[in-house]
């Protein structure tokens, strides 16, 4: 990878990391708990596009592995909780 | 030919961060968990396969485990998003103030606060239109 593209990628990396915040004030800050769950799914889908921008710069192409593993356990939680909210148990 | 490969892959990456920044805009601005879910669920889908097959580009030999996860990305983000809205509404989650409940005359176990505001919203709705004609 040559240099500028490796700049445009710290930077992607950059913004994307910058992105987290809103989400984690939504959930900090949302006034229900399907809020909060959808915070956290939002975070899982900007933590895949971390993962895989780190896999370019880092070179190492093991980290698409943890981005798959990570795509999968969190829609598998995202149906768990959601199921969870809708039989209206507060936490 | 590598350039070639590094300018689209570094161009579907920047529309692929645009589409993230405009969906927590979203995330932060709008009303309703319903209009959030809305800004959200399809924008951070599109955000994301875009960023995974520009990192495709980039690095050509992890591309078919990246457009694996673009797939698996495409099918169960908009599931998860529909089902985070399924459970809001079972929950009684109230809607912003003046939009139509389309859903509470036909399930009694929607949310009485959604139900009462959109009794609202459809009499201003009506007295709007009166005025009109």
């Amino acid at each position: 990878m040559s240099a500028p593209a490796a700049l445009g990628v710290n930077l992607a990396l950059f913004i994307l990391v910058v992105l987290l915040v809103p989400c984690i004030y939504r959930m900090w800050a949302g006034p229900s708990a399907a809020d909060r769950l959808q915070a956290i799914d939002t975070i899982t889908t900007l933590l895949i596009g971390i993962v895989v921008l780190l896999m370019l710069i880092r070179n190492d192409r093991m980290f698409i592995d943890i981005a798959i593993a990570l795509a999968a356990f969190g829609f598998i939680g995202t149906l768990a909780l959601a199921r969870y909210i809708s039989e209206r148990r507060r936490y | 030919m590598q350039t070639i490969l590094e300018i689209i892959g570094m161009v579907l990456i920047a529309i692929g961060i645009g589409f993230n920044v405009i969906g927590m805009i979203g995330l932060m601005r709008l009303p309703d968990i319903y209009t959030r879910l809305h800004a959200t669920g399809k924008v951070s889908t599109v955000g994301l396969c875009s960023l995974l097959l520009g990192a495709a580009f980039l690095m050509p030999s992890a591309a078919l485990k990246l457009i694996a996860l673009a797939i698996f990305a495409v099918l169960t983000l908009p599931v998860s998003t529909h089902v985070i809205a399924a459970a809001a509404y079972r929950a009684g989650v109230p809607m912003r103030r003046f939009s139509r409940d389309d859903l509470a005359a036909k399930y009694s176990g929607g949310s009485a606060g959604g139900r009462e505001l959109a009794q609202q919203g459809d009499d201003l709705f009506k007295i709007e239109r009166s005025a009109e004609n």
